[in-house]
């Protein structure tokens, strides 16, 4: 991706280090891990039955955005990004 | 004029309409919701021996062939029945006892079931935690998804031609030269006899004939899953009647056990409790550990019927001829298909294969 | 029920109703609790962004703040990070027993937390609607409101080349952001006409603040020479893995145009989010231009169970504006029930919340008649599409089973598991609805799905505790 698709103008915390299916990846600490994911090119989060899982509603009532996150069930749009953090699809 | 009327459109209603109306009667069957969205609807689809009484268990084992084989006797209609062996556990020592008897005694009725100890318990079923001191292991066992069963029995029952009357509640009976004429919710209908099959409503049913038969109403809590991966490959459930288990083929793990939810006959199901929706979802996570990773994502209920005796109320109404009542059959959605052709045998005047359940045992006596 | 404390007030939902009504209880001196699923409050209009995150301000940041504020300063318990999961008491009680208090189950730190009330008001505000369109599933297509939350909470855009469709004044604020944000916008599809916009007009009057803005978007766009297409709805999204290209077509006519762009924004009007209402067993109405199925209340907010209230969208959608209003007299409503404010003092303190939500709902309530989505878009969804994403559902599969005989939601839901997934119905509910609407005569016959905890799923570690086995009650053994 030429440019980011964080918009500036914002200050944000320092970029941590987190992975996606083992792929390190960076991003500000606390931004959401839909967010994250997305401004890292990274949309397709899975497979349900009969369609992709992406992030549809960023507000945690679609479930489209379902990861596993440290090995827990969690929806990547509620989730903030953490040093470390490891996520995989669900 | 129909030839026999059938109140209340669940399994019993259902097959008993439909093995009338292919024994050549003319057969309305109503319900006030629609079809099979009662008890048959919402149950927990256990297919086993292992809850059903000792005198239930050879209808139990023909109604379980019948659930299996339901596309090739029901034009194709099909709850996704599926055999496999099931495990009920005892985890204490009193437990232990209470299956072992219990096991002797449906294995003397006929029903396969034989004693494992925990360790092969777990070679059945890996998944299991290791706190089980006890199994009773019966290879015929097995589950369908019940809220598949109105689905199933629909184009079956108009092929042969029942007139299904949905959402037409019935509000009395009157007894007419010839027969019957039920007040419903969209004028009088008329049949020379009628069947009761109303479940958990079958007291309110039978005073209409002026017949005192109390039934008790449990309201029954059950949970599910999301699907989650192969963690089950057996139907699970424990002496001591609190759980029951399955998984099915896309993934989502059923959870049931007869905790009980709020509710009544007049209100229906009204609530889950929150207390003991987390109460069998701990116990299920305690007899298989995989669950923890699991979400659960609804509960339900539904409303089971209860005679005094905790046996079925099938046959003739005494006092009101050519009244009928089925019903009241505890874990009855296994054996429901059976008894259905049982009772309609019984009302086309064939002597029934196995023998009816006659309620006169269960009428309340009036007070003196 | 072991619960140490029974709150006077119990506050669900910390937008802007809610932090509005939580704080005009506690002020009274009503014992009172907010819970909130988020790290802080705010809702999705005010949404918070994540600490140690500085963003530009903007009126509606400003209008936030000042509503955390004075929630802080109230007194008010305010439990975030607080997902409420089940609903009991009140009426929830068996044959002939007196009403109990509101039992509140709520998941926090990976367990769950039992709270009781006196009074409940359910502030869940509402939900994005979407009917879909062959497409909808491709990464790279969100929601209109998701957008806007992506943007304004996190800083992110959408995508760099980005088709804006839907309808109402989110339309024109999001495509006005992205603009300022960096990102092309290369259409906006409005499914509303001049004509209906211009049937506002008199409600918008009375914001004048809302209309300058949304005049200025429109400007913006118009400088910035971006396609504004009215009645123009998309009718399919294309591409391999993730989103290339978006079909827009007139919602009356045939010609249809194709754009290249990575992300589409898209939402066909807010539902109002009546999971708990449900629960608790209030009665209902069905109001399309407020958004669908909503709570019947009366004029200070009470449902039609006692000491049970409801403000902000989730009672009707009538935008952020009006909400804080709604929930002052939610909660003076449900302090006079419980006896700790006169029927004096609550005429005096009602009488300006009234005023200031009539304001305010009038634009909100004009804003919403225009996103109500025409029936149109659910009679054109082909066959093969996927209605319910968690179960996979296609249309021709729920065609299938009201030809068989289903009668009402519920009823579709036994036949198809559309709606018994993870989402419980939220992404799909209304589009089912529409469908079994259109074969029934209407969404009043088509009916609304039976309430029941969990309103979110549950993880079940988070239900262990501390289990022991001899904990359970024995019962007595089943006749044999």
């Amino acid at each position: 991706m030429s440019a980011s698709l964080r918009v500036g103008g914002i200050g944000r915390p320092a970029d941590v280090e987190f992975t996606w299916q083992g792929r390190v990846l960076r991003a500000p600490a606390g931004e959401s891990l839909a967010a994250a994911l997305l401004a890292a090119g990274v949309r397709r989060l899975g497979e349900g039955p009969g369609a992709p899982r992406a992030a549809f509603c960023m507000m945690g009532t679609c479930q489209q955005c379902l990861l596993r996150v440290d090995g827990a069930l969690a929806q990547a749009c509620l989730v903030p990004v953490r040093a470390g953090l490891r996520a995989e699809p669900a | 004029m129909f030839d026999a009327a059938v109140i209340g459109a669940g399994v019993m209603g259902c097959s008993t309409a439909l093995h009338l109306a292919r024994g050549g009667m003319r057969v309305a069957l109503l319900d006030r919701g629609a079809i099979c969205r009662e008890a048959s609807g919402v149950n927990a689809g256990t297919l086993t021996m292992q809850m059903t009484r000792a005198a239930l268990i050879p209808y139990a084992l023909r109604a379980y062939e019948m659930w299996l084989r339901m596309p090739e006797w029901s034009d194709g209609g099909t709850v996704l029945a599926a055999a496999c062996p099931g495990l009920s556990l005892a985890f204490t020592e009193a437990e232990a006892a209470m299956l072992e008897e219990r096991a002797r005694l449906r294995r003397a009725a006929g029903a396969p079931i034989e004693l494992v100890s925990g360790r092969q318990a777990r070679a059945i079923e890996p998944g299991l935690t290791d706190r089980v001191r006890l199994a009773a292991h019966c290879p015929v066992d097995g589950f369908a998804s019940a809220y598949l069963t109105g689905r199933a029995f629909r184009p079956a029952l108009l092929a042969a031609g029942v007139a299904l009357f949905e959402k037409r509640p019935v509000f009395g009976i009157d007894r007419e030269a010839g027969g019957f004429v039920l007040r419903t919710g969209s004028g009088p209908l008329t049949a020379h006899r009628i069947v009761l099959a109303g479940g958990a409503w079958l007291e309110p049913m039978a005073a209409w004939l002026g017949v005192r038969l109390p039934i008790r109403v449990l309201v029954n809590q059950l949970v599910v899953t999301e699907r989650m991966p192969p963690v089950l490959r057996t139907v699970l459930g424990v002496a001591s009647g609190l759980l029951s288990l399955k998984q099915y083929a896309n993934g989502t793990v059923l959870i049931g056990g007869g905790w009980q939810g709020i509710g009544d006959r007049a209100r229906g199901g009204l609530a889950v409790r929150a207390e003991n929706f987390a109460g069998n979802i701990r116990l299920a996570a305690y007899a298989l550990p995989a669950l923890r990773a699991a979400r659960v994502v609804r509960a339900w209920l539904g409303l089971e019927a209860e005679t005094a005796d905790a046996l079925p109320a099938i046959g003739p109404i005494p006092g009101v001829e050519h009244a009928w009542i089925i019903g009241s059959v505890h874990s009855g959605y296994t054996s429901g298909p059976y008894f259905g052709k049982l009772l309609a045998q019984a009302i086309l005047g064939a002597e029934p294969e196995l023998p009816l359940f006659p309620i006169d045992r269960l009428l309340a006596r009036e007070a003196a | 029920m072991t619960c140490l404390t029974i709150y006077d007030v119990a506050v669900l939902g910390g937008g802007p109703a809610g932090m509005a009504a939580a704080a005009e209880a506690a002020r009274r001196g009503a014992r009172t609790v907010l819970l909130d699923e988020n790290t802080r409050p705010g809702g999705q209009v005010y949404r918070a962004a994540p600490h140690g995150f500085r963003m530009p301000a903007d009126p509606d940041r400003r209008a936030g703040e000042a509503l955390r504020a004075e929630l802080a300063r109230s007194g008010a318990e305010v439990r975030t990070e607080h997902c409420v999961w089940g609903l009991g008491g009140g009426p929830l009680v068996p044959e002939g027993s007196p009403p109990e208090p509101f039992r509140i189950d709520a998941l926090h730190a990976g367990a769950t937390v039992t709270l009781a009330a006196r009074a409940l008001i359910l502030c869940a505000g509402a939900q994005e609607r979407i009917i879909p369109f062959p497409g909808w599933t491709l990464p790279g297509v969100i929601g209109l409101a998701a957008a806007t939350i992506l943007l304004k909470a996190q800083g992110v855009l959408p995508g760099r080349r980005v088709v804006v469709a839907g309808a109402g004044p989110l339309l024109y604020a999001l495509a006005a952001k992205l603009l300022a944000g960096g990102a092309e916008v290369a259409a906006v599809a409005d499914l509303a006409t001049r004509v209906d916009w211009a049937s506002t007009l008199p409600q918008l009057l009375l914001r004048p603040g809302l209309l300058a803005r949304g005049l200025g978007w429109r400007a913006e766009l118009l400088r910035r020479g971006v396609p504004v297409l009215g009645a123009h709805t998309a009718v399919r999204a294309e591409g391999g893995d993730v989103l290339e290209r978006v079909w827009l077509a007139p919602l009356y006519g045939v010609r249809e145009r194709a754009i290249a762009c990575d992300a589409l924004c898209i939402g066909h009007g807010l539902a109002p989010a009546t999971e708990a209402t449900r629960l608790l067993r209030a009665e209902h109405r069905y109001d399309r231009a407020a958004g669908g199925w909503v709570p019947v209340l009366d004029s200070d907010q009470r449902t039609s169970v006692p000491l049970l209230y409801v403000a902000g969208d989730g009672g009707g959608v009538r935008g952020a504006a009006a909400a804080p209003a709604s929930g002052r007299l939610a909660a003076l409503a449900a302090l006079r029930d419980l006896g700790r404010l006169s029927a004096r003092a609550h005429a005096i303190a009602r009488w300006r919340a009234r005023a200031e939500r009539w304001r305010a709902a009038q634009a909100g309530a004009a804003m919403a008649r225009l996103m109500s989505p025409p029936p149109s878009l659910a009679a054109v969804i082909p066959p093969e599409t996927v209605i319910c994403r968690c179960e996979g559902v296609t249309a021709a599969e729920i065609e299938a089973a009201l030809a068989d005989g289903a009668t009402d939601v519920n009823q579709l839901k036994h036949f198809t598991r559309c709606g018994m997934g993870p989402c419980q119905g939220r992404l799909c509910g209304e589009a089912a609805a529409e469908l079994v609407a259109r074969r029934l005569g209407g969404r009043e016959a088509a009916g609304v799905a039976t309430g029941r905890l969990p309103l979110r799923p549950v993880p079940v570690d988070a239900l262990l505790g501390t289990f022991d086995y001899a904990d359970i009650p024995v019962p007595p053994p089943a006749p044999i």
